[in-house]
């Protein structure tokens, strides 16, 4: 498993803040993919664009109802084209079939594709105690490989990075000059990676999607590495998510048609591999062998509550990292594992320990941008309040993350709002107490905690004048007045 | 290949009955069918017949749809009156590259339009991917591929939605042509242009119910490689090709 840093989302996200290439990385971010998102829905229009939505939706719901039929079908049809599925219940059992066949096969080289799955296994690490060289040749991905870091974003994992950052990285493990020209950078990883692809024994690919119908796996790439971590290898592994599954080739175009929109803004990426089964003997080239391993990894505790089952819906597109507030301030990096922003506050501590990531389900205002982003309409806030009943209210007997002062501030506030007569005088009081702290109109520094933590970044607007109450009450008047 | 293949991790049954527990569900089909998986090879080659007919309708809008989608993509779109037209544009684009070697797939396009003589005189070294040519030999069939600087390939069919073509694995094809080279370039047949995607799938899925294999691949090329993992500009030609030129056929 992937180290897993989620207890320290406060303080990873408090020095993102802090960092001004960081932030600077995050702007175009809001502007760049975002940006591209919404035009691309424009160009096709909205009624289009919901309706794909609509029945993107209704083919995940109605797949994951079905799971074990659908999971089943896939792996019937994958035996048939001449392809192996093997089931990994979790991340260790993944990790030894893949261990298996390396050994199985005398593996020394091999190449990846990008895949989240295997982050989440910590592959990387599992292959090179066995002693395989593994490139991961996805750009950005190679990228953060040379850099020892994890990805930041699901589409762009190296988004958090400079091109000057690039360049002294590429200068120092390539050792090459420092050249911070991006489409020489680019030229570089073609030629450094060119002759891995054609070297390695082994190419590792994930999925976006699994066709039952045919026992195909779909990967959607823009740079060409994965058609060549496909073909050139002569041994091919797919390694995925139990959730990817969809019925039919049919399904296929909704899909093709939502998730580059949704992740760049293009009509389609520049490749689409449909890959089924292993090379033929008719064909020319292509792997000798085929292996799909189907990951489980605690997805099954999502699948099992109703209330969360819909984030297996997810096809990784990113537009709810793109989009959100917190995500654009704070970076992949402070969610503390594989899968940032919204959808991983969801997915993270479903697939580790909640009790351990219990800062993420709180990293969101609940504005609801990412559920109006979502190409597949997941009802992100509504999750993440429920994760929040779950710390705060465990059902499973483990110990309440609220706070005792927390408690008391929440009880107190309860009884307070029953009570107008309380509501009245606490606010003359306020108003009173307020006095000595308002500068041009806001509350800018309380001494007294908590104020005093709330005041340190933000200013509180004053108390006004005449409170809802009396506005409403006075209006009511002057209606009657008038009317009467 | 040392020891018999098998499947390993957790046995199917076992996986399979975890996720039913999870769903409170028993073992057995979807209450409610999906519409498309439970149509007959006779219903879909109705759907074929009926698309086949507006395609033939509509062929000329199709034409210039392509075009309009595949350029906005990245492709440079040529519609060649002729053959000697054809092999002007490719000597022209091996010219402006400097190319001296060029591979080239063996599909039925290329003698059906009687590309494949010309080619051989154009004083270039081309090297074909005929079938058998390399039994089994993939050196010497990739380091003829990886020293060609321009890779020529049929496609079966191109789609007007999206601007693409898509590639299927045929005898005499490599899969390394269209992604190797730095420069691809796609002979497309006019009458193998489709609407949209969901046309492509509805052929390949009449192809497969009726029996047949559904190919190792199926490959959606459109336009070059590029990426954005720098600072999220982009650049064209990472790891595929650098240029990709569309070759429409009358």
């Amino acid at each position: 498993m992937a180290d897993i840093k989620t207890k320290s989302f406060v303080t990873a996200s408090k020095s993102s803040i802090k960092d001004p290439q960081l932030r600077q990385a995050l702007e175009k971010v809001g502007t760049g993919f975002d940006g591209a998102r919404r035009e691309a829905i424009e160009e096709i229009s909205e009624e289009k664009w919901e309706e794909w939505r609509l029945k993107a939706r209704e083919i995940k719901e109605h797949t994951i109802d079905n799971l074990d039929y659908y999971l089943d079908m896939l792996y019937t049809n994958v035996t048939n084209a001449g392809g192996y599925v093997h089931f990994a219940h979790d991340d260790n059992e993944a990790n030894a079939i893949v261990s298996q066949l390396v050994e199985e096969n005398n593996v020394k080289i091999a190449t990846k594709s990008k895949s989240m799955v295997s982050e989440e296994l910590g592959l990387n690490h599992v292959l090179e105690k066995l002693g395989v060289e593994v490139y991961e040749t996805d750009l950005g991905e190679y990228i953060i490989q040379l850099a020892e870091e994890t990805p930041s974003h699901l589409v762009a994992p190296a988004l958090h990075k400079t091109k000057e950052q690039v360049a002294s990285l590429f200068q120092e493990k390539l050792g090459i000059p420092y050249d911070e020209d991006i489409e020489s950078m680019a030229r570089t990883a073609r030629e450094v990676l060119r002759d891995k692809f054609l070297k390695a024994d082994l190419g590792i690919s994930g999925a976006n999607f699994l066709v039952a119908e045919t026992g195909s796996l779909v990967i959607i790439t823009n740079e060409g590495n994965g058609r060549l971590c496909t073909s050139a290898p002569r041994i091919h592994i797919g390694i995925t998510g139990m959730e990817k599954v969809i019925p039919s080739l049919e399904d296929l175009s909704t899909f093709l048609r939502l998730l580059p929109r949704s992740a760049t803004g293009q009509r389609l990426t520049s490749y689409v591999s449909i890959v089924t089964g292993p090379r033929r003997i008719t064909d020319e080239d292509g792997p000798e062998q085929f292996h799909l391993i189907i990951v489980d990894n605690g997805r099954s505790k999502m699948l099992a509550d109703p209330k969360l089952r819909e984030a297996l819906y997810c096809i990784r597109c990113g537009a709810c990292l793109n989009i959100c507030p917190v995500y654009q301030k704070v970076g992949g990096h402070a969610y503390g594992w594989v899968y940032p922003g919204p959808i991983g506050s969801i997915v993270t501590p479903n697939l580790t320990v909640l009790q351990n990531a219990k800062d993420l389900p709180f990293a969101s205002s609940l504005c609801g941008a990412c559920r109006e982003a979502c190409p597949v309409k997941i009802n992100i806030p509504r999750m993440l309040l429920n994760l929040r009943e779950q710390l705060v209210q465990p059902s499973d007997g483990s110990k309440s993350t609220s706070t005792f002062s927390e408690n008391i501030a929440a009880k107190s506030y309860t009884s307070l709002m029953k009570h107008p007569s309380m509501v009245k005088l606490g606010n003359i009081m306020l108003k009173g107490l307020q006095k000595p702290f308002v500068r041009d109109g806001v509350v800018s520094s309380v001494p007294i905690p908590p104020l005093s933590i709330w005041t340190r970044s933000r200013d509180l607007p004053k108390l006004p004048d005449k409170t809802f109450h009396q506005i409403w009450e006075n209006n009511l008047k002057d209606n009657q007045d008038t009317n009467g | 290949m040392g020891n018999p293949m098998k499947n390993l991790g957790t046995p199917k049954n076992i996986f399979l009955e975890s996720i039913r527990d999870c769903l409170g569900k028993v073992e057995g089909p979807p209450l409610e069918q999906r519409e498309n998986l439970s149509q007959s090879p006779d219903e879909l080659k109705q759907l074929c017949a009926e698309l086949r007919v507006t395609l033939d309708k509509e062929l000329d809008v199709l034409l210039s749809d392509l075009s309009v989608s595949a350029e906005a993509r990245g492709w440079n779109v040529h519609r060649p009156a002729n053959v000697e037209a054809v092999l002007d544009h490719i000597s022209d684009i091996a010219k402006i590259w400097g190319v001296t070697d060029i591979s080239r797939s063996d599909q039925q396009v290329f003698t059906e339009y009687a590309i494949d003589s010309g080619i051989s005189n154009l004083g270039y070294n081309i090297t074909t991917i005929a079938h058998n040519d390399f039994p089994d030999d993939r050196t010497r069939l990739r380091n003829a591929i990886i020293s060609s600087g321009i890779g020529i390939t049929g496609a079966d069919y191109a789609v007007a939605e999206t601007g693409s073509i898509v590639i299927l694995p045929r005898k005499g094809l490599s899969r390394l042509v269209s992604v190797v080279p730095a420069v691809h370039i796609a002979l497309v047949r006019k009458q193998d242009i489709l609407r949209n995607l969901d046309d492509v799938f509805l052929l390949r899925r009449l192809d497969y119910h009726l029996g047949n294999d559904m190919g190792s691949y199926l490959n959606f090329i459109t336009g070059p490689s590029r990426t954005a993992d720098i600072e999220q500009t982009i650049v064209i030609g990472v790891h595929g090709p650098k240029e990709v030129h569309m070759l429409l056929l009358d």
